[in-house]
């Protein structure tokens, strides 16, 4: 999910967000005035949705990034499993969608079995097969569309040299035996494989309706709605998909007749008409977040405040450093500047505690058992003292690269860093080709910001794709971008994948990030929130745990007039 | 004239090119690689690399330059069996879509923007500019001209956000902009361009005025003037016929340019506006370092200018009867 924010271009998570189960402050995943922003779910009416952009991708093979893959997967198409339509903890207890359970692991998890209930059909009436998801999942090897999520690549036996199935090539390793089967061979156990059907690699797609990279302009509908019309940048028409059985569904509402997707206003254009909420607009929401300028208007009134929905982030920004030369190859001096840091003035900088939460470990609190985890237990502006003295009175020049939307935050670590003796300069840089610099390994910045954010809640979706060092490259690096290399916590990665038991894998992670937190290649310090409005008409809104904090658009309706 | 009109398309052809290429090699050597951001999070080399192979990317950039230059004028195909027809501008990775079909698509937008604009602007700023100058020194003059000066000082996107404010938010006159067809809705069409036409039409009717008044100053104390009034000719005929006609020339050049460039996308005011047409394509395919949408739109905006320049280069002659091609 953090490619969006690579779309975007700025800090990795400061526009994307996943929300967090159970967490603190917003265990309640109501509007910042207390109230959930929702009134009665009645069935009818037109959905306004005013975005400021396109989607990335529609194409189930392609969609990776939220809330893209939120609107995706909840109105357009349907998954194996799925999360349940629920605020709060209940939200991430992941259900059967397409399959009539959560799938039937053997040989130790090396193998994953599903059945697709009865009555599931395309929006033309026609049935789905085992072999349109096995053939969705063939779509996400071919190297003609790319951006989607890679898991069946990682974790498919015989995906090494797989190409996808566009030049008539299939893969073995995925067997349907009948049209009701699927059954998965993995290279290694995945415990958590239940989840990860969740993602839109495993919906269906008809080999008859495959128009390669066009695919993503017209997606053939297996969810409660399909496309009228899209013209793309402009809007984007949903209408029933008559052929989606209600009853085979437990998870999606459909309550709306027709979706209107608005694209390309300008957000504060956005922001403003929501506030206002007036004719149309009542039945609006907006896609992406509502802009730090309109917050200041939203707040003080109680009734535009208690439409905000501001579900908490499950993204960790992190403060990074190139671990592989000096000052930061000493991890005393990465230590530090994690004693250094002042998280509080990092949080002002970000927008304040109805923005972002300040974060105390990689693992945000869903994927940490709903308690954050705070290996340190520093003070929130940091102990400069502590600092002092692992820095044996030294002092350091380093530079830091930001990208240009994130000068505050830049701005913020410059001050607190000088309060030890770490003087450090600013070296902005076009959001355009932010990760490009940072994810060259031979051009990574002294300290830099970075971002990442779970595909869902396991920890198997964030601390591999990090830390691993066997996935460093030269060119084009994500994830491990602190190039952190540690065989001990490498050795530790695949002692965890290879359990069977996702509880005491979960609690491996959580042990692993405290084991990371003190090597610092990193530094997380925000779990950042996503304000979202919506008008006054809207029902059944509020922010999904796994889906950025993103409006569930399972359960979103309007009331009728 | 028809050896002058080849000779002039020659020309234009040629500046394309130059420009095409030109934007070529800025992309070639800006260090953001279209394969990586295409290919998502935690892509490997070698999938990097076939995606690469997948865009054409993998060929030297003169190979590049010269199948892009050969599919404009023949079509090609592109990886994954996509069909990219005459004429063939790439394709956008990011759009899923030729970017012929995007500009096509974004077109009715601008030139909707731009020719409403153009029409209020000249309407407004040649009256105005006119007037000053047959009333110079007078109160009038100087109020028209201090309003003249106010108006060319504002940003367009202040000027957009104090309409919205105004007259969409507080008074509710107008709905928030939504572009509209003009086949579909005429009503509908006009009344959602009505606040850009005037955001753009307030910048440059200010322009205008001043051109054409100090242009109207210097043609009206012509010896040429003098005389057309000792012959008794009426005030009118000597101020349209005479005055007017001469002072158009430099403004129908600058109107030339001015329209050549708001044809391919006035980028901040559809922005403002939320407005789908070719600037906010641009300002999209800029964002997203979308090359091929950059190109396209680049290409474009040069296709409109250098043709406005052939454009008013013949309207020369209409205007001015001194005028001949050679």
């Amino acid at each position: 999910m953090s490619g969006t924010t690579r779309i975007a271009g700025g800090l990795l998570a400061a526009a994307l967000v996943i929300g967090v189960a159970g967490c603190g402050s917003s265990k309640s995943p109501t509007a910042s005035g207390g109230e959930p922003a929702t009134g009665t779910p009645t069935k009818g009416g037109t959905l306004t949705v005013l975005s400021n952009q396109d989607f990335s991708h529609l194409d189930p093979t392609r969609n990776w990034t939220m809330p893209h893959m939120d609107f995706g997967i909840r109105l357009l198409y349907r998954t194996l499993t799925t999360f349940k339509s629920e605020p709060g903890a209940a939200g991430a207890e992941v259900v059967p969608d397409m399959a009539t359970d959560l799938g039937t692991p053997s040989q130790g998890g090396k193998v994953w079995k599903f059945t697709l209930k009865d009555g599931l059909k395309y929006e033309d009436g026609t049935p789905i097969v085992a072999d349109d998801i096995k053939y969705n999942v063939e779509r996400s090897f071919a190297p003609e569309l790319p951006g989607g999520p890679n898991y069946a690549q990682v974790y498919l036996a015989g995906g090494d040299k797989y190409k996808g199935p566009l030049k008539g090539e299939r893969l073995k390793s995925i067997e349907t035996p009948d049209d009701k089967t699927i059954i998965f061979k993995l290279k290694r156990p995945v415990a958590e494989f239940s989840s990860t059907v969740t993602l839109p690699t495993f919906a269906p797609v008809p080999k008859a309706k495959e128009a390669g990279a066009q695919y993503d302009n017209r997606p053939f509908s297996s969810g409660p709605y399909k496309i009228e019309t899209y013209d793309r940048g402009k809007e984007l028409v949903l209408v029933r998909n008559e052929h989606w059985d209600p009853a085979t569904d437990t998870v999606r509402k459909a309550l709306p007749d027709k979706i209107v997707v608005k694209q390309g206003l300008r957000q504060s254009v956005i922001d403003d008409r929501l506030i206002d909420s007036r004719g149309d607009d009542e039945n609006a929401l907006t896609y992406s977040d509502v802009s730090a300028a309109s917050l200041a208007k939203i707040l003080p009134k109680p009734e535009t405040r208690a439409r905000l929905i501001s579900e908490i982030s499950g993204c960790t920004d992190m403060l990074g450093f190139n671990t592989t030369k000096a000052p930061f190859d000493d991890p005393k001096v990465r230590q530090a500047v994690h004693f250094a840091l002042d998280k509080q003035a990092l949080q002002t900088a970000e927008g304040g505690p109805d923005m972002a939460e300040i974060a105390t470990a990689y693992l945000p609190p869903a994927l940490s058992g709903g308690q954050a985890q705070d290996v340190y237990g520093l003070p929130q502006t940091g102990d400069v003292e502590k600092a002092k003295a692992l820095l044996g009175g030294k002092t350091l020049d380093v530079g830091m690269t930001i990208s240009t939307g994130d000068k505050l935050v830049g701005e913020a670590v410059q001050s607190s860093l000088k309060r030890v003796g770490i003087n450090v300069t600013l070296n902005p840089v076009d959001p355009s080709v932010y990760y490009d610099t940072i994810g060259d390994t031979a051009k990574t910045p002294d300290m830099f910001i970075y971002g990442w954010c779970p595909d869902y809640p396991s920890g198997a979706t964030f601390l591999p794709m990090i830390f691993d060092s066997r996935t460093i490259v030269e060119k084009g690096n994500s994830g491990n971008v602190w190039q952190f290399k540690d065989k001990a916590v490498d050795a530790k990665i695949d002692e965890i994948q290879a359990m069977t038991d996702g509880d005491a894998a979960n609690k491996a992670w959580v042990e692993l990030d405290k084991q990371i937190m003190e090597a610092s290649p990193a530094v997380p310090f925000m779990w950042k929130k996503k304000p979202l409005l919506v008008g006054k008409g809207i029902t059944g809104a509020y922010g999904h745990p796994v889906w950025s904090g993103q409006l569930d658009y399972a359960t979103l309706g309007v009331k009728q007039k | 004239m028809i050896v002058y009109l080849a000779k002039r398309i020659a020309a234009v052809v040629g500046i394309l090119l130059v420009i095409c290429a030109v934007t070529f090699v800025i992309f070639y050597v800006v260090p953001s690689d279209p394969a990586i951001q295409a290919c998502g999070k935690t892509c490997t080399p070698e999938r990097v690399a076939e995606v690469r192979a997948q865009m054409g990317l993998d060929k030297p950039v003169w190979e590049q330059f010269g199948v892009y230059v050969v599919g404009i004028f023949a079509g090609r195909t592109l990886g994954a069996g996509i069909e990219c027809g005459i004429p063939c501008f790439g394709f956008s990775y990011q759009n899923s879509l030729p970017v012929w079909d995007l500009l096509v698509d974004r077109l009715g937008t601008s030139v909707s923007l731009a020719i409403g604009a153009a029409v209020l602007w000249l309407i407004v700023g040649l009256t105005v500019g006119i007037i000053s100058a047959l009333r110079q020194g007078t109160a009038l003059d100087r109020t028209l001209m201090i309003a003249t000066l106010t108006s060319a000082s504002l940003p367009v996107y202040f000027v957009a956000m104090l309409l919205l404010l105004f007259v969409v938010r507080i008074a509710e006159i107008l709905p928030y902009p939504a572009y509209v067809e003009l086949a579909e809705d005429p009503v509908a069409w006009a009344s959602n361009l009505i606040l850009p036409w005037f955001t753009l039409a307030a910048l440059y009717a200010a322009m205008y005025a001043r051109l054409s008044r100090a242009q109207m100053i210097e043609t009206m104390s012509e010896p040429y003037i003098r005389t057309a009034r000792a012959k008794g000719l009426p005030e009118r005929t000597v101020v349209v016929k005479h005055g007017m006609r001469a002072a158009m020339t430099p403004i129908v050049t600058i109107f030339g340019m001015d329209l050549g460039g708001l044809l391919a996308g006035a980028m901040i005011t559809e922005t403002v506006f939320g407005l789908p047409g070719i600037g906010r394509l641009a300002y999209d395919g800029i964002v997203k370092a979308d090359q091929p949408v950059i190109l396209g739109t680049t290409l474009l905006a040069a296709f409109f200018i250098v043709i406005a320049n052939l454009v008013v280069d013949l309207v020369y002659a209409v205007i001015d009867p001194r005028v001949r091609y050679s």
